[in-house]
């Protein structure tokens, strides 16, 4: 017997849709009942998010003096909004000219290349740790979110207590117990110390980066694994041609985020090195801030971190490329 | 019990209700100011300030609303205000920022108010020129503090290493470090204030250059370090003793004078340099320092003992709406509003931040207070060789400060030779004029 066939959703909605005002029914056709339903909810993000966003782009075509109180202006809301003098493509020459900007460049490019690969390397590690059963599992999940949670301005200030040449709990214990003579001067060079910069941001970032591929590991099906096993498939196989292909989508977005917030760390070189010594701890981030806040050259600064968006924007572009491409989440 | 009429309840009552209201309205407590003033400043003890600005507004019926921002961002923070339109009508300002929000007419001048004149005089030549406008002619504001370069030494531990007195030269006090050195009293003895903040390495190099007898500006502001020999003097010296690790090596990457001045609290160190008013903490906080009381003690300043001086003020928002009132309060910051020093007294007292009115000195309190933590007397004659500069003046001060520190940070580490990073100084700054 031919059995009827139901949808398992509802009814697609008429294609008109009605309202009331004053008693009478108004009828709408859907779509600008949609953009009436969605209005709101824009209006809010342009204000808050394209409209800032682009006064911030124009601002790099141009040359700021925030003090300037003549000259044209908008008035918005009360507010007065001046239209510095336009530039042109300026600032993006006067900055790519600058070979301190090249050298941030590349040291952004190592320390990001350097960040993303710890946490995400650590991140994974721990997460399929605490993916086993054992006992204390659950204090160690908590345990984890705790460098996550710590403002980064403390995350510095904890780590300088640790490593500092003079008062650092490292060299002094280590000292106590023989193992070293003399102290280690982790912020002599700037080598060094861009390496610790690397360690410390890992440190406060891969818990999320755990958190996030845990929550993967633990929604594949333990099926999987199961069959893999019948199929004499070892603990490595197992994570090679199960864990990792599952993690892919989650493997993404690690990469995007670590990538991104590599590309915008700022705090940590503010308390731990202010782009010393010698600007060797200077990275795009801290370049555009001070141009700035320190230097008052917003054009410049603004062009500077745009840059930036730019590379984020490529990278993003790259990893979904290469991790998401051909990856077909299932039905 | 006698009744209570109804006219004598009515009156009773209606006195009462007027009295309650009078009350509400503030008509029972002292005159106000006519209007009330809002007043910023960076944070530096803001729970000192507002302690102050109640005093003030109890004192002077004043209706001074303090608010303190975090210091990295305070100039920014002000200037985004003002663009905003908000009227901040007494704020703090650094000296290197001064002009810049003159020209721009944040600030306005105060010569034309009433008393300017006479707090001009009491104030000392060289801390008045720094106040003043690029060209000399108006007064930008009234003094929050002044302070200079000085060096302080480590009696017990020069004692200890069989060293008489502090060193009287800088080639003696290498000496000294060296000896300290070789003989394991100090594994690191010296610690100058090369931190990458703006407060370290520049304005330390500016008053090793001073003290060796060397200009770092000509008259028109341009740097000339390049063609002066007492600058490679200072220069090859910084270079020995960072190569002899004579020096804590992550001086360099310190963020702030304050923190560079705290390592010298573990008494580990035999000589520092570093601003004047740190020398309460070093010398006079038994509860943070090892070398307080006194064990630590200010020497004259090596050289020909000149050292680099400025001057950080309070200013007057050209658009305040409330001008009398804003005036009378930086003349109560800065100045001494109705004959009274009370808050450069206190900061005096409180801090050890120093004002540039000699008469201040002679008051029995301040005099008993030094008397705790330094010589005062020495302290006093250090600051009569206190050299400013008008280069901060300029537009591309603030941006040459911060770009030269990676230069002569270079330079310490034997990263370029003396004459090349002098040269590559003078360069910076021709670049950004």
């Amino acid at each position: 017997m031919a059995r009827e066939l139901r949808s398992p959703v509802p009814a697609a909605p008429s294609r008109v849709a009605t309202t009331r005002r004053g008693g009478r029914a108004i009828r709408l056709p859907e779509g600008p009942f949609a953009w009436l339903l969605v209005a709101p909810a824009l209006a809010v993000i342009v204000a808050v998010v394209a409209a800032p966003l682009a006064y911030s782009l124009w601002l790099s075509f141009t040359d700021v003096n925030l003090l300037r109180t003549t000259g044209p202006a908008v008035e918005l809301f009360g507010m007065r909004l001046p239209l510095y003098r336009w530039v042109g493509l300026k600032n993006y020459l006067q900055i790519f000219d600058d070979p301190l900007y090249w050298a941030s460049l590349w040291r952004t490019l190592y320390f990001v290349g350097a960040f993303v690969i710890e946490a995400t390397l650590v991140g994974l590690g721990v997460a399929l740790v605490l993916n086993e059963r054992f006992a204390g599992r659950p204090l160690m999940r908590s345990l984890l979110l705790v460098p996550w949670s710590l403002s980064r301005v403390v995350v510095g200030l904890l780590w300088i207590g640790i490593l500092d040449f003079e008062f650092g709990a490292f060299n002094g214990y280590m000292q106590r117990l023989g193992l070293l003579s003399g102290s280690i001067a982790f912020f002599k060079d700037g080598f060094s110390a861009l390496n610790v910069l690397v360690s410390v941001y890992m440190w406060n970032q891969a818990p999320f980066a755990t958190l996030l591929f845990l929550a993967g590991m633990q929604s594949i099906s333990e099926d999987l694994y199961a069959a893999a096993e019948v199929d004499g498939a070892g603990y490595w196989q197992r994570f090679r041609y199960v864990t990792l292909p599952a993690l892919r989508p989650i493997l993404f977005l690690v990469l995007v985020l670590c990538t991104v917030n590599g590309f915008l760390m700022l705090d940590l070189i503010y308390v731990l090195t202010m782009g010393g010594p010698a600007n060797e701890t200077t990275t795009i981030s801290w370049l555009g801030f001070q141009t700035s806040f320190a230097f008052f050259k917003f054009g410049p600064g603004t062009a500077i971190l745009y840059t930036l968006t730019g590379l984020c924007l490529l990278l993003t572009f790259l990893y979904h490329r290469l991790i998401l491409a051909r990856f077909e989440p299932e039905a | 019990m006698s009744p209570i009429s109804r006219r004598r309840f009515l009156g009773t009552a209606g006195m009462l209700g007027a009295g309650a209201m009078l009350a509400a309205e503030g008509a029972l407590r002292p005159a106000r100011a006519d209007k009330p003033i809002n007043f910023s400043g960076w944070v530096f003890k803001p729970d000192t300030v507002k302690d102050y600005v109640d005093f003030y507004n109890k004192k002077y019926a004043g209706q001074v609303k303090y608010e303190a921002i975090p210091w990295p961002n305070y100039h920014p923070t002000m200037e985004t205000r003002a663009f905003s339109g908000e009227i901040v009508d007494v704020m703090y300002c650094t000296h290197n920022n001064r002009e810049r929000w003159f020209e721009n007419g944040l600030l306005r001048p105060i010569d034309d108010l009433p008393g300017a004149d006479e707090l001009k005089k009491k104030m000392t030549p060289a801390n008045l020129d720094s106040l003043k406008s690029k060209d000399g002619s108006k007064l930008l504001g009234l003094p929050y503090f002044t302070s200079l370069f000085v060096l302080i030494y480590n009696e017990p531990m020069l004692q200890q290493a069989g060293i008489k007195a502090p060193a009287k030269s800088w080639d003696e006090l290498v000496e000294h470090c060296a000896k300290l050195k070789k003989d394991k009293v100090s594994d690191t003895p010296y610690l100058p204030n090369w931190n990458n903040s703006p407060s370290g390495t520049m304005p330390q190099f500016m008053s090793d250059c001073f003290s060796d007898g060397a200009n770092v500006f000509d008259a028109k502001n341009r740097v000339i370090v390049d063609q002066e020999p007492g600058a490679a003097r200072a220069m090859e010296r910084w270079q020995k003793v960072y190569k002899a690790e004579l020096v804590n090596p992550e001086v360099l990457t310190k963020t702030s004078s304050t923190d560079t001045h705290r390592i010298f609290w573990t008494g580990r160190y035999a000589y520092h340099t570093n601003h004047s008013y740190y020398l309460k903490t070093i010398a006079g906080e038994p509860e943070n320092s090892k070398l307080a009381p006194k064990k630590a003690k200010l020497a004259n300043y090596p050289g020909n003992g000149q050292s680099y001086m400025w001057t950080d003020s309070y200013v007057l928002n050209a658009k305040s709406k409330a001008l009398e009132d804003a005036w009378k309060l930086t003349k109560f910051l800065g100045g001494n509003l109705n004959g009274d020093w009370y808050v450069q007294r206190q900061w005096c007292l409180i801090s050890g931040l120093d004002n540039p009115y000699p008469e201040m000195y002679d008051h029995p309190d301040i005099i008993a207070s030094y008397d705790r933590w330094i010589d005062l007397k020495l302290l006093r004659e250090q600051y009569k060789k206190g050299r400013v500069i008008a280069a901060y003046k300029e537009p591309w001060y603030g941006e040459y400060d911060t770009k030269a520190v990676a230069i002569v940070h270079n330079l310490i580490r034997g990263g370029t030779t003396v004459p090349k990073g002098l040269k590559e100084l003078a360069a910076l700054q021709k670049s950004l004029a």
